[in-house]
């Protein structure tokens, strides 16, 4: 086994590999590095990952054996760092198989397919009839969306609840609903929401999810009356035809609201002058935003502490924003809202929004 | 020639004492392997979450100075081989020759090291918060120069330690210390030297070639 016998105990694994051997394997190593090299010119699609891969692992193996003296050592040594890489496998495949498999956070990529959002495939085909999935569906999204002002069993007395006049709607009384109590009705708040009131649209819900509320919001109280063709047809809803045709609201990706959570705190503006509400911008800003973003834009407590889920939400100085600058990311924003955080004004039209966007511009101004 | 190396009193043999050794050996590179490990895993999982991000980031790394370090890594371990045989068999001149190629080669390895980084710098491509390069537009781009400077840097400070164990072993070999009958400390060095290797035999093609 050995070639040279040490002076005392010559037993063992004291293999001395020939210098034939080190430069035959120290040329395959070399020879593999140029061929990964060339191969990783040609293009392979999906191929070039693992032959890399192969490759890179073809040479460890050299490596190992020949240059680590694992092919003439004891067993056992073998079997140690082999194992490793048995661990590490495991680590990596435990760890993918969580991440890419998550359903509820919208990825780009090749892995989209295992890692869809709920919105991205609407899973009902007709959501405007109630179902109790459509009904859990609605519980779930009124619980995140609905609850700090309507209250845990919708009676209107929500914790936000107290400061807003009008007050929101008690739904387990069927009296009062500004646009009617029908499921096609209900729909139409959650799309437009209440001008003049807090009741924001909520457009960057999809449109399953609107139907989902109305019909939870409507079982917390006596049964609606049905829906008519002609009700539907309102809202979008062609039945004869079999679709949907009301135009979904598009939501800002994943990666530009992260970003913008993101975004480190902003010094305090300097206390923006009192604006009267002399325009029509000012007036739509006292009555659709101030509750939220201040009077003078100023950034406020909007008024959602103690939901269910403990959410604070601050809003930061209107001037910290980067919409102002921008006519159409002013006009995304405000008109899309962004999801989970801002409710959307889908109902203004341009007039309003360009009204608006000045007098966001004044009170920016004033902050500066 | 060597000095008489008098195995530690609680082994029943020099051989004992030498494959008690190899195998502790063994045990702290499965460490590092799980160390090197965790930082692949995170790789791995980026780079399944932003594919395209680190298709385009990679484009950004010089591929020849990669190359070139991984051949130079690959002949330091030829020498580093060719070391351990010989004080295996009792060269110590052609010993102390090899070692001293190792050591070189390494010092090339991070001459290479250098100038990749220092264009890095130059061009912005920084590590997370630092990231100012203009041409590279993805947000999530400063990911992925994170995990090439955490893995290059950490492999080179592993580089760095193991041309300072060669430097030991230089010295121990000069003075005639190790031979047929105790090479231990050699081998074991040298088999830390491969593993150095094998990381980056991994790490090239994977941030450098296929991104």
């Amino acid at each position: 086994m050995e070639t040279q016998k040490p002076a005392q105990e010559s037993h063992g694994h004291h293999h001395i590999l020939s210098t034939e051997v080190a430069l035959g394997v120290g040329f395959a190593l070399l020879l593999l590095t140029g061929l990964t090299v060339w191969i990783a010119g040609v293009d392979l699609g999906r191929l070039n990952f693992l032959v890399a891969l192969l490759v890179a692992s073809v040479k460890a193996a050299l490596v190992a054996l020949f240059f680590m003296n694992l092919l003439y050592d004891r067993r056992e040594n073998g079997v140690i760092f082999g194992t490793s890489f048995l661990f590490l496998a495991i680590f990596l495949v435990l760890t993918a198989t969580d991440l890419f498999f998550r359903g509820d956070v919208a990825v780009k990529g090749p892995l989209t397919a295992f890692a869809q959002s709920k919105t991205a495939q609407p899973k009902v085909a007709r959501p405007w009839v109630a179902t109790p999935l459509l009904l859990s569906q609605g519980k779930m999204l009124y619980s995140q969306q609905c609850v700090a002002c309507h209250g845990p069993e919708g009676k209107g007395d929500g914790p936000a609840a107290g400061s807003l006049t009008p007050a929101p709607r008690d739904f387990t009384r069927a009296g009062g609903w500004k646009n009617g109590r029908k499921p096609s009705q209900v729909f139409k708040t959650l799309v437009e929401g209440i001008p003049g009131s807090a009741m924001a649209p909520y457009g960057t819900l999809p449109a399953e999810d609107r139907w989902a509320l109305a019909h939870f919001v409507l079982s917390l109280g006596e049964a609606p009356e049905a829906d008519t063709d002609e009700d539907l047809l309102k809202v979008g809803i062609d039945v004869k035809g079999g679709g949907q045709v009301v135009q979904e609201a598009p939501s800002i990706p994943l990666e530009v609201a992260m970003r913008r959570l993101t975004r480190p705190e902003p010094r305090a503006a300097k206390v923006g002058a009192k604006i009267e509400a002399e325009s029509a911008g000012g007036r739509l800003y006292l009555a659709r935003c101030a509750s939220c973003h201040g009077e003078a834009g100023e950034g406020a407590i909007a008024r959602v502490s103690g939901t269910l889920d403990a959410v604070r939400l601050r809003t930061a100085p209107l001037s910290a924003s980067q919409a102002v600058g921008s006519p159409a990311i002013f006009e995304s924003i405000v008109s899309n809202g962004l999801p989970g955080l801002m409710p959307g004004l889908a109902s203004l039209n341009g007039t309003q929004l360009s009204e608006l966007r000045e007098h966001v511009r004044k009170l920016v101004a004033a902050q500066q | 020639m060597t000095t008489t190396h008098h195995h530690a009193h609680h082994f029943a043999s020099a051989n004992d004492e030498f494959e008690a050794a190899k195998q502790g050996m063994w045990v702290f590179l499965v460490t590092e392997v799980l160390m090197f490990g965790g930082l692949f895993v995170a790789y791995g999982i980026f780079r399944g979450l932003y594919p395209d991000m680190f298709h385009e980031a990679h484009k950004f790394l010089a591929v020849n100075m990669g190359a070139t370090n991984t051949l130079v890594l690959i002949l330091s371990s030829i020498t580093m081989v060719l070391a351990v045989t010989a004080t295996q068999r009792g060269r110590r001149d052609r010993a102390v020759l090899f070692l001293v190629l190792t050591f070189l080669l390494a010092g090339c390895f991070l001459v290479v090291k250098y100038f990749e980084y220092a264009h890095k710098f130059h061009e912005g491509l920084l590590p997370g918060g630092y990231f100012v390069n203009q041409e590279l537009k993805d947000p999530k781009a400063p990911l992925f120069f994170s995990l090439y400077f955490v893995m290059t840097g950490l492999h080179m400070v592993h580089v760095l330690v193991g041309m300072g164990l060669i430097a030991w072993l230089f010295r121990r070999t000069a003075r005639g210390e190790f031979g047929p009958q105790y090479y231990t400390p050699v081998e074991l060095v040298g088999f830390y030297w491969h593993f150095v290797d094998l990381v980056w035999i991994y790490l090239f093609p994977l941030l450098y070639l296929v991104g």
